[in-house]
């Protein structure tokens, strides 16, 4: 599929970038200070806020599946991928690189896991849809038939709809994701205390 | 284009591997606390400490009553200078935080007083040269994490020796 590849690759180099900016910030404001920043009251702040923001994402699919109209709630849908990219960076900043304890760090993957197939299978999937769509018009000005249009177009559609994998992912795993978010807030709570 | 977004397998498989995960982490918790929960290795000082609510109230973080619990009066008096004594008792009364002073949780080889954590010398010298602890070596002054004075100690007379000098090469032991 043209593009494909090759947009899957760039947004990987931005998503990458992104979590070394987030990590490169942690490691500054870390850097000489006797405490690592994600341990500091800043530092719970942080991941408090990039809790409450990575949250916001769940209005989407709620309103998906229970809103009255029945309509694509396409402006949460904004919000839902800006929320899911800017709430989990703030866990990044939050983190830093320490990682030792298993349930933050099963916490963090699953959210890696959560937000990457979100990213790619929808950037895949809004790229692909807009190329097909391209492509379809461009066919029908040279004249073809709706049928042999549908041939033509057969292969960059089964590509498609292979790569709807990532939908699979996605949603499930944000159980597993809220699971161990709330074990990990749960067991600092008990270990370093509420207030 | 006809499509299924979400296999009807994927929601059940995966809130079963939840679930198997979270008893998992369940009997982890039980079995070694320290490796699901703790944010870093203990320090030497404590590596011995069998249970994480030893030094943990739970919901109410590290306590100082616990810290006394075994940090007492009396071993104090065993272990360290009468001025140091004084001032860890006037601490106490006023009621500051042993976690202000002294961090755990940094790693085994991490100095847990206040602004001397960073081991410079690597992982083994304290069993390379037989002992136990910085001052051995250093005598730490005002400037304590920049610049500690190397005492006249015999352990520091030897590793002269052996090396000319701490900064240029030659053995540690024998």
């Amino acid at each position: 599929m043209p593009g494909v590849r090759c947009r899957i690759l760039s947004i990987s180099i931005a998503v990458v970038a992104a979590v070394a900016a987030a990590l490169a910030f942690e490691a500054v404001l870390s850097i000489g200070e006797a405490t690592p920043f994600g341990h500091t009251s800043y530092g719970h702040v942080v991941g408090w806020v990039g809790l409450g923001v990575t949250v916001v994402v769940f209005v989407y699919p709620l309103r998906k599946r229970y809103s009255p109209a029945r309509q694509w709630p396409r402006g949460w849908f904004r919000v839902h991928m800006v929320a899911g990219v800017l709430g989990p960076l703030l866990i990044f900043l939050h983190s830093g690189a320490h990682y030792h304890a298993l349930v933050p760090v099963l916490a963090m993957a699953s959210m890696v896991i959560v937000v990457l197939s979100g990213i790619v299978g929808q950037t895949v999937h809004a790229v692909t849809l807009r190329t097909l769509n391209d492509q379809r018009h461009q066919l029908q000005h040279q004249g073809l038939s709706d049928g042999d249009i549908e041939i033509r177009l057969h292969g960059m559609a089964s590509q498609e709809e292979a790569f709807r994998i990532w939908q699979a992912i996605h949603a499930p795993m944000t159980v597993m994701f809220l699971v161990l978010t709330l074990l990990h807030v749960a067991g600092a709570l008990f270990f370093a205390g509420i207030s | 284009m006809r499509y299924h977004p979400l296999p009807r397998t994927a929601m059940p498989v995966v809130a079963l591997a939840t679930l198997v995960l979270v008893l998992w982490i369940g009997w982890g918790s039980v079995r070694s606390p320290a490796a699901l929960w703790a944010p870093g290795d203990l320090s030497r000082y404590h590596v011995d400490i069998a249970g994480c609510t030893h030094c943990h109230e739970p919901f109410r973080g590290p306590s100082p009553a616990r810290c006394v619990g075994c940090h007492s009066e009396r071993y104090f008096e065993s272990r360290s200078a009468p001025a140091v004594m004084t001032w860890h008792r006037e601490m106490v009364a006023q009621r500051t935080a042993c976690t202000a002073c002294h961090t755990e949780h940094r790693g085994a080889l991490a100095q847990i007083t206040d602004q001397s954590r960073v081991n410079p010398h690597g992982e083994f010298v304290f069993r390379a040269t037989g002992t136990a602890s910085c001052t051995v070596c250093h005598e730490f002054g005002a400037r304590v994490a920049t610049r500690p004075m190397l005492r006249d100690a015999p352990v520091v007379k030897r590793l002269y020796e052996k090396g000319r000098g701490a900064h240029r090469p030659g053995l540690m032991t024998d």
